[in-house]
């Protein structure tokens, strides 16, 4: 075996992430990294840059937190469930401070994901042409996007958007050896082309498995561990969201954060109790148990569906 | 749930306009709510062919139960497929579905969206999600349909940012782009059911729902909207779709509220 890369998330926050840098934070509704966003936060990281190409409530909790100076997304609000009011807040108020976004398309952002994942400069698409994304640009200015005429003679103008190579990326998956290679199912959202994209990669999960066990099903494996700088064992790192085959999506939970952050003053009490007052993800699951009871949790665990195997042979 | 399938309510109506929409074989992006209640609904019916796409990557879904969001773990389990956004927007940018159901704060007269802001771009009164992938479809997939709630501040003549064109300013301009798609065919409002003049593009009143009037919709309406000379009721649904939406497309009511 390599040399082992499991770490805590305290460490990996520490050692992986700092101030000023550009993060791809992996996940679309399906399994964000709890367990990294929320020790960035506690961590007090300040200036980052963050990217997805649709955001969730952990960016709200990042912005709130005042971690975030720019954002590059197509999306930030809670879809079904409702509006992120610290989102809402910095971009109407400055609340707590002002933050710009750099609006592109759910693909569009996917794009530069995949132009910079194949070391390419530039990769042309058919979205946002003729759009008001295309008129209101912000740090990125001229850069931001570029309508292009097709040199090979379709007669057709494309917009070119810039690879995006984010200085670190963070996801949470299923399963990992402790040499970082990552096996992921259900619904993969950005992934696998937001961490090939990153220079350095944190992975955080719920099983960590043997590297003999990864070879076993190698098709599974969505990065190779040579992507992966630290290897964070969280389980229930993705709570209040899911993650397929261990735990459902808590919608309790998640409308009682769309609740308490309505009002600045409620939204900090949420944090104090449910961010800054637990030190890991094994006291946000006690925490948890203690304030709902072992029933609720246990409510939350995914059902068996199990998959058929395949034949690895030759 | 009540039993009495010959009474409908007003989202009962647009899920089942929704449905109408949608032809026989075509792959259909859906999203969450109302329109994924008609998606359902056709393939129950009319369209048992329908390929359901969902922007997570799940495609040719056929969850057992009502899913909530469209990244919702119900959605895997059954798919024909499940992959990433770069599987489920890869085929839209590329010109391979049919259908997409959008929503947005926002549409004009010529079915332009805006998800973005109420009010200025860089000082917005409000700030919306922005474009996710409306944009996307929007450009992409063959023709659109927008669910929307019908209300003055939501159908003004022009939006305050086009986050997703619909036909510009009208006529021809669309074309011009080039896109794969050609533009949104109908516009399902709590109110009516509107489409576009073939030339003009501007969107006009189709039909009405039962229990509304022209005059309740114009009143909504930002600006002086035409009326078709056909202009009829909404068709009823008959008390087997009803049936079928209730006690089969959502069985538990996650969307259609019991009563």
């Amino acid at each position: 075996m390599k040399k082992s890369k499991l770490i805590s998330a305290q460490e990996a926050a520490s050692e992986f992430i700092f101030d000023g840098m550009t993060v791809a934070i992996g996940g679309f509704f399906h399994s964000p990294s709890y367990a990294i966003t929320h020790e960035i936060i506690r961590q007090r990281k300040a200036h980052l840059t963050i990217c997805q190409p649709s955001f969730n409530e952990h960016a709200d909790q990042l912005i709130g937190a005042g971690c975030v100076d720019r954002i590059i997304s197509s999306y930030v609000w809670m879809e079904v469930f409702g509006p992120l009011y610290c989102f809402r807040r910095a971009m109407e108020k400055q609340i707590p401070h002002k933050i710009e976004m750099e609006d592109y398309t759910n693909f569009a952002v996917m794009a530069r994901y995949l132009a910079g994942s194949l070391g390419i400069p530039y990769i042309p698409i058919h979205s946002m042409k003729g759009s008001d994304m295309m008129k209101y640009r912000a740090w990125h200015g001229e850069s931001k996007a570029i309508q292009m005429k097709d040199p090979f003679g379709s007669g057709q103008d494309h917009v070119l958007v810039p690879a995006l190579k984010p200085d670190v990326g963070y996801f949470h998956c299923q399963r990992a050896d402790e040499e970082g290679n990552s096996q992921m199912w259900g619904i993969w959202g950005d992934m696998p082309w937001s961490m090939r994209a990153s220079n350095k990669v944190i992975v955080s999960c719920e099983e960590i498995i043997t590297r003999e066990q990864t070879g076993r099903d190698p098709n599974r494996t969505i990065l190779p561990g040579y992507k992966v700088v630290a290897v964070v064992h969280a389980p229930f790192g993705a709570h209040p969201k899911h993650c397929q085959g261990y735990y459902d999506v808590d919608r309790d939970f998640i409308f009682k954060y769309i609740r308490e952050s309505k009002n600045e003053d409620d939204w900090k009490k949420y944090m104090d109790e449910w961010v800054y007052g637990v030190s890991d993800r094994y006291e946000y699951a006690k925490k948890y148990i203690d304030a709902f009871g072992m029933k609720k949790f246990l409510g939350l665990k995914a059902k068996d569906m199990m998959s058929t195997s395949v034949n690895y042979g030759f | 749930m009540t039993s009495d399938y010959t009474k409908f309510t007003l989202p009962e109506m647009m899920a089942v306009a929704a449905a109408r929409e949608i032809r026989d074989g075509e792959r259909v992006l859906i999203g969450t709510g109302l329109p994924l209640l008609g998606a359902y609904l056709a393939q129950k019916t009319h369209a048992p062919e329908m390929v359901a796409i969902y922007e997570s990557g799940a495609i040719d879904c056929k969850p057992i139960v009502t899913p909530f969001s469209v990244a919702d773990s119900v959605l895997s389990p059954g798919s024909a497929m499940q992959g990433g956004l770069i599987e489920a927007l890869g085929i839209v940018h590329a010109g391979e579905v049919d259908l997409a159901f959008l929503g947005g704060a926002q549409i004009d007269k010529f079915g332009n969206l805006n998800t973005h802001v109420i009010g200025d771009y860089w000082k917005p009164k409000v700030r919306f999600a922005g474009s996710g992938g409306s944009n996307d479809m929007g450009t992409g997939c063959r023709r659109t349909v927008v669910m929307i709630q019908h209300q003055k501040q939501r159908f003004p003549e022009k939006v305050d940012f086009v986050t997703t064109p619909g036909y510009f300013g009208g006529g021809a301009e669309r074309e011009k782009y080039g896109f794969f798609g050609k533009g949104p065919s109908a516009v399902i409002s709590t109110l009516a059911v509107l489409r576009f003049d073939p030339e003009t593009k501007e969107m006009y009143l189709a039909s009405y729902h039962p229990g509304i009037t022209v005059a309740q919709i114009k009143e909504n309406t930002g600006w002086d909207l035409k009326i078709a000379a056909d202009v009829h009721e909404t068709e009823r649904p008959s008390p087997e779709l009803i049936r079928i939406l209730r006690e089969e497309c959502d069985p538990t009511g996650v969307f259609l509220k019991k009563r």
